[in-house]
């Protein structure tokens, strides 16, 4: 290679080198020479010095540990951020919590030019892992780091593990060893993560972007289709929050509109009294036919509702109307009956009363022309007499249309704020910040 | 995306809240009929509406 600028286009050309295990004798392909510090054979699974020309051994296994096959084959090459890199080194890692050890996967992958870079996947999660550029500030004001400041954002603290390699292969840029502990701490700003390892006394930070596995397997041009990703993962981005505040502002315009337009519907609405028609049964009546026709009265404009009114003093007592509003001309009809009730009274809860004096129901669509009603009164004839009214009245506004559009628009706004809230439930269940506390029955 | 779905789905409800309230629908139900003889007019006895015979409440709390 010559000195200057390394290009930064085309595809790399990492040196590679076959050597020969010293403690199996298998072949070792060398992937990144001169930068590799650990390389492991993929036979006997020994851990040798890359950096030594005889391969020194730093690790060796009288059994192999429980292997794991890496879901990108070591070699295998893609480009991440529009640069190739090679899957150079492939590690198991785990955490044990109550008893139950959590496994993720690592791989190490190489650019002569441009160096390490690492991809880690769990339960089909992946992220795009670097080391940070910089020391991130951690907040030390409580016993535990709450936050952390990396290049001005905030990050929150998720999780605090010890973590132990529990399986290597391939080549790595530090001295790598199964069993080696590490204290990991997780921060999280959804897509994004910071991560700092200590190990022993020395400290590590990388920061990582969620990627879906889908884009993993593209990069990499991988067979088949990436494993379905299991859970919300820590620093999963929710495919819910970007919308919440944008449905919440399209609510607040669009329930603006339907006021303006309810407000503007009542302005306008004709409200024409057409009709008034006082009447009174006494005591015993009817006796023989009930019902009357009222005198002829139009209905101007165009199609509109007609509402009908009916108000009668009752007291403990009731008056139903069977009503026909029959056009004149045409025979068309709506045939409708309505109650009016009224009950009132004392007891131990002191007063009650049930109903109201007075109905209103709205007749549909009811086309100009000239009308009249048919009214089939009844009421319980061992009861005073009775007085009501009957009233019509043309183009009304329907105030239910406006209640109902209002909820048609509140359910989906609600809807995606609790799949919101859920997820980020379900994203904190899993950290040291439990949404919730978890409650022991039977604990004092 | 679902920001603008929700945005054409909350035009269509104030559309459809303003269509109904333009063409006088109404939420209540009634019973429709064609071709009433002209002869209620006279004799409203003749006519029987669908809702008659309806059981009152007649108790209270």
């Amino acid at each position: 290679m010559s000195s200057g600028t390394p290009p930064l286009e085309g595809a790399p050309k990492p040196q590679v080198q076959a050597v020969n295990c010293p403690k199996c004798g298998a072949a070792i392909t060398l992937r990144a020479m001169g930068q590799a510090v650990s390389v492991v054979c993929g036979s006997c699974h020994s851990i040798l010095d890359a950096k030594d020309p005889q391969l020194a051994i730093l690790q060796a296994f009288d059994k192999i540990v429980a292997a794991d096959q890496p879901l990108i084959p070591l070699g295998t090459r893609g480009k991440i951020r529009g640069t190739d890199y090679e899957a150079i080194g492939f590690e198991r890692r785990s955490i044990k919590v109550d008893e139950v050890r959590y496994n993720w996967h690592e791989y190490v992958l190489f650019n002569p030019y441009k160096g390490f870079r690492y991809l880690s996947e769990y339960q089909g999660h992946w992220n795009d892992v670097s080391v940070c550029k910089e020391q991130p500030i951690v907040d030390t004001r409580y016993s535990i780091a709450l936050t952390a400041n990396y290049l001005g954002q905030v990050y929150k603290h998720f999780q605090t593990a010890d973590a132990s390699t529990d399986y290597v292969l391939g080549e790595f840029p530090w001295e790598v060893h199964v069993g080696e502990q590490a204290r990991v701490t997780d921060y999280v700003h959804p897509p994004q993560m910071l991560s700092q390892e200590k190990m022993s006394n020395e400290v590590t930070w990388s920061s990582g972007e969620y990627m879906p596995g889908r884009d993993v397997w593209s990069a990499f041009h991988l067979s088949g289709s990436a494993p379905q990703a299991v859970g919300v993962y820590e620093n999963q981005p929710s495919p819910f929050s970007e919308n919440i505040k944008a449905v919440w502002l399209g609510f607040a315009a669009l329930a603006v509109g339907l006021l303006v337009m309810m407000i503007g519907f009542d302005v306008t609405a004709k409200k024409e009294g057409v009709f008034h028609g006082a009447y009174q049964l006494n005591r015993g009546e009817p006796k023989g036919e009930a019902s009357f026709v009222t005198e002829p009265f139009d209905l101007g404009g165009g199609t509109s509702n007609v509402e009908v009114t009916t108000s009668a003093g009752v007291q403990n007592n009731w008056i139903y109307v069977n009503y026909a509003l029959i056009n004149q001309d045409t025979g068309e009809a709506w045939d409708f009956g309505r109650e009016v009730s009224f009950y009132s009274g004392y007891d131990s809860d002191g007063s009650w009363s049930e109903g109201k004096q007075h109905d209103a129901v709205i007749v549909p669509s009811v086309p100009a022309g000239k009308y009249y009603l048919r009214i089939e009164p009844e009421v319980d004839p061992m009861h005073p007499m009775v007085v009501y009214t009957v009233d019509v009245t043309r183009d009304v506004p329907v105030t239910g249309f406006y209640g109902i559009g209002f909820l048609a628009l509140l359910i989906p706004a609600i809807a995606i704020t609790w799949r919101s809230v859920s997820f980020e439930r379900a994203r904190w269940s899993e950290s040291d910040h439990p949404p919730a506390p978890i409650l022991n029955r039977g604990d004092n | 995306m679902f920001r603008k779905l929700y945005l054409a789905y909350g035009v269509l409800i104030l559309g459809s809240v303003g269509y109904a309230q333009y063409r006088g629908m109404s939420l209540d139900s009634m019973n429709q009929l064609k071709n009433v003889p002209k002869s209620v007019r006279d004799n409203p006895g003749s006519y029987r509406s669908v809702y008659s015979g309806y059981h009152h409440y007649t108790g209270g709390k």
